[in-house]
């Protein structure tokens, strides 16, 4: 009887010390989880570098408020410079050396889809990649978060405001041709299928053109009288200039990666006024608590940067890992973290409501639109004419 | 020191013993490594492998024929998507399909060589990287090789033995990459290694003694072209995906400077060449985790730089490697190996 006793407690004992072991967590200790990123700093995508320097900030400004649950994050930031080969170097890097526990957004499709393999074979937490491409989502992959919202959806959205609010007959898509654009053109073909329309025309570019001129005859050639614009900053700008040279004058509207209007306003030279874009994230003027508590917080920890969408958009879209992080408490495991990613609905950070369930993992499926509308600003006793965006919708929604 | 007596010894592989007895060494250590190392070094040593055989292919045109080449990106990527399409579109297995796409960025480069028969120095520099540059954009404007958005690579089979570990494609590589080392150092000691560096030194006087110089340049190109082609077919399997950014201009000047800071006209030199600026690659990404230096770099960057910081210490230093190495030591790390070895000679006397 002895005997059993002292074996059923050794048994107890065991099952208890493996309950508290219960394996530890690969970048998790009680007061450290560590979390990386590749972006580009250098090369042709720098500019969409914002995005990981923005992360950085947010996790400083968690960190200075005690971190989650009381861990602090340390970040690891890598410059991949667009390149694909490099990206996969850094993840591997980051998970087989650094020991991270997950990685946070990485701005560019290919780049992503370079690693995309490996953190599936790993099984890594990966939240909120900076591109609306729907590789990530679709088909759905357990440890893999969307928060970007998908390029079809977003034309759709644009399609409609443009012939149900705007009253336009005549809609063309000028886009870039590749996955990115050719996402665009599905998602305005759709609704225009739906309505028994027809686009009025279809004009690609390639990345490496300069030369628009064919473009903007085509497209006016066609007498549309709306654009929508699925194209890089340089092809927009250039598109804008030689239209205007040539006297065409459409309803431009344009995808939200090219949302950051102060800085479209500046290299248009003004000609971006009027535009009609879709967005992820609040504008920068907004008034709403959490964009004044970042902003501070850029001001505060990082003073040399641009207040623009795609530096703060690194604030967003971490916003729902860290919710994921704070809700799955001591355990943060991965089958834990993707329960309490799960939970998640109509999670509201600074960009559209995040919903994921255990059949879904593309967070935000909202846009909203604005125009851009020009305003002066003193700076240093000199008016400034900027670019500034009005809000002309609340977050939109496929129906 | 280096008295040859007869022409045996000018054609043999190897010069001395000792010479064969640290091959055999390097030999063992490399096939031992695999079991000692985690997967990341692994990896590393994988790009390391790869990058020595595309050193190895462009310092055969660079430093022992004498021509040079800003686009061997172009045939890195020719050898990668001949590759991957001759296993997926035509369902080749990949012992087949990897020299096949050798062979088809050969066939690119005796084209490119052609022009390069009348063009020299600067005026062949900028016909090769236009040549660079067209290859990807082409490649991205091919929708059944993917277009912009790139390819993934299918699973390696080796005879029924599906390669998926780092370790296993370490196994694939390093033999291939020793194999295609030796064929290099046997083709330079031959007739036709001898016309290149015979056309290197003076094109004029090679074509006097009897070298056909169209077939000899063109020649160089496309073996140059074969090893660059069976590097990228290597790559897209260690990558797992391949796209058009993966070979960009800054890929074909990275191979042009293992070349030249390992050493020109020699095989030991491309594989110092190609380690270091591999590791350099790599170990700079991370020069903010350092001690000390790490944080003050980072805000050196900070205050002095733009505001994506430290990345620009990381081009920096780097430039700053090869500079050094190249003004102290114009032969490279090769020339530097061969001091070390003058100096040592007599130690400790």
């Amino acid at each position: 009887m002895k005997k059993l006793l002292v074996l059923t407690l050794v048994i107890a004992a065991l099952a208890v010390a493996g309950a508290a072991w219960a394996g530890p967590v690969q970048g998790v200790t009680d007061t450290e989880i560590k979390i990386g990123q590749w972006g580009p700093q250098t090369g042709p995508a720098a500019l969409w570098g914002a995005v990981a320097r923005g992360t950085g900030v947010y996790f400083d400004l968690l960190n200075a408020e005690g971190g989650i649950n009381g861990r602090k994050i340390k970040y690891f930031l890598r410059d991949d410079g667009y390149n694909p080969n490099r990206t996969k170097a850094i993840a591997k890097e980051l998970w087989e050396q650094e020991k991270i526990w997950g990685f946070a957004c990485g701005v560019g499709t290919s780049p992503g889809m370079a690693v995309m393999p490996y953190i599936i074979k790993n099984n890594i937490p990966w939240v909120g990649m900076a591109t609306g491409s729907p590789h990530w989502t679709q088909p759905l992959k357990k440890t893999i978060f969307g928060v970007y919202p998908l390029y079809p959806d977003e034309a759709q959205i644009l399609t409609s405001y443009a012939i149900d609010t705007l009253g336009k007959k005549k809609i063309a898509f000028f886009y870039q041709n590749d996955d990115y654009g050719k996402g665009g053109l599905d998602g305005c073909l759709r609704e225009l299928k739906k309505r028994g329309m027809k686009l009025a025309a279809d004009v690609p570019v390639e990345v490496g053109e300069t030369d628009l001129a064919s473009h903007v005859m085509k497209l006016k050639k066609a007498g549309a009288d709306a654009v929508i614009m699925w194209v890089y900053p340089k092809h927009a700008a250039i598109m804008l200039g030689t239209a205007a040279k040539l006297g065409y004058r459409p309803q431009w509207m344009a995808c939200s990666t090219l949302s950051d209007v102060a800085l479209m306003f500046k290299i248009t030279k003004g000609l971006w006024k009027g535009m009609i874009f879709g967005n992820f994230a609040e504008l920068p003027d907004s008034t709403s608590k959490l964009m004044l508590k970042y902003h501070r917080a850029q001001q505060k920890y990082a003073p040399k940067e641009r207040w623009g969408v795609f530096f703060y958009a690194g604030f967003g879209f971490v916003e729902p890992m860290v919710e994921g992080i704070k809700r799955a408490g001591k355990d943060l495991s991965v089958d834990n973290f993707v329960k309490a990613m799960e939970t998640l609905k109509d999670f509201q950070g600074i960009m559209g409501p995040i919903t994921y369930s255990a059949e879904r993992r593309q967070g935000i499926k909202q846009v909203f639109l604005a125009k851009c509308e020009p305003d002066i600003m003193m700076v240093k006793g000199k008016k400034i004419t900027y670019g500034k965006g009005k809000r002309l919708s609340d977050w939109l929604k496929l129906d | 020191m280096d008295m040859k007596r007869d022409y045996y010894e000018d054609i043999r592989l190897l010069d001395s013993g000792p010479q064969v007895f640290w091959l055999i060494a390097l030999i063992a250590a490399l096939a031992l490594f695999p079991f000692l190392a985690g997967s990341y070094h692994i990896y590393t040593v994988n790009l390391m492998a790869i990058h020595v055989i595309v050193a190895l292919g462009l310092n055969l045109l660079v430093g022992y024929t004498g021509q040079i080449s800003l686009g061997h990106a172009g045939f890195f990527a020719i050898g990668a998507y001949a590759t991957l399409a001759l296993m997926q579109n035509l369902g080749l297995p990949f012992l087949i399909a990897l020299p096949l796409g050798g062979f088809i960025s050969a066939g690119f480069g005796f084209l490119l060589g052609l022009p390069a028969l009348r063009l020299e120095g600067p005026y062949l520099a900028i016909a090769t990287l236009g040549f660079g540059l067209t290859i990807t954009q082409i490649l991205g404007r091919l929708d059944f090789l993917g277009g912009h958005m790139g390819l993934q690579s299918p699973a390696l089979n080796i005879f029924g033995w599906t390669v998926d570990s780092d370790a296993g494609r370490y196994a694939v590589i390093m033999p291939i990459c020793l194999f295609l080392a030796w064929g290099l150092r046997n083709l330079t000691k031959t007739r036709v290694g001898r016309a290149f560096v015979a056309i290197r030194d003076s094109d004029i006087a090679a074509e006097c003694i009897g070298v056909n110089l169209t077939y000899y340049k063109t020649l160089a190109f496309a073996v140059s072209a074969f090893y660059t082609g069976i590097g990228g077919g290597l790559m897209a399997f260690v990558l797992g995906f391949i796209s058009p950014h993966t070979f960009n201009i800054m890929v074909s000047i990275m191979f042009l400077a293992m070349v030249v800071v390992g050493g020109l006209g020699s095989v030991l030199g491309s594989v110092m060449g190609a380690v270091l600026i591999t590791w350099l690659q790599l170990e700079l990404a991370r020069i903010g985790e350092l001690p000390y230096l790490g944080p003050l770099l980072t805000e050196l960057s900070k205050q002095v730089f733009t505001v994506s910081g430290l990345p620009n210490v990381q081009y920096v230093v780097f430039g700053l490697i090869m500079v050094l190495i190249i003004i102290f030591e114009p032969l490279g790390l090769y020339g530097f190996w061969i001091r070390t070895k003058i100096y040592w000679r007599t130690w400790p006397f």
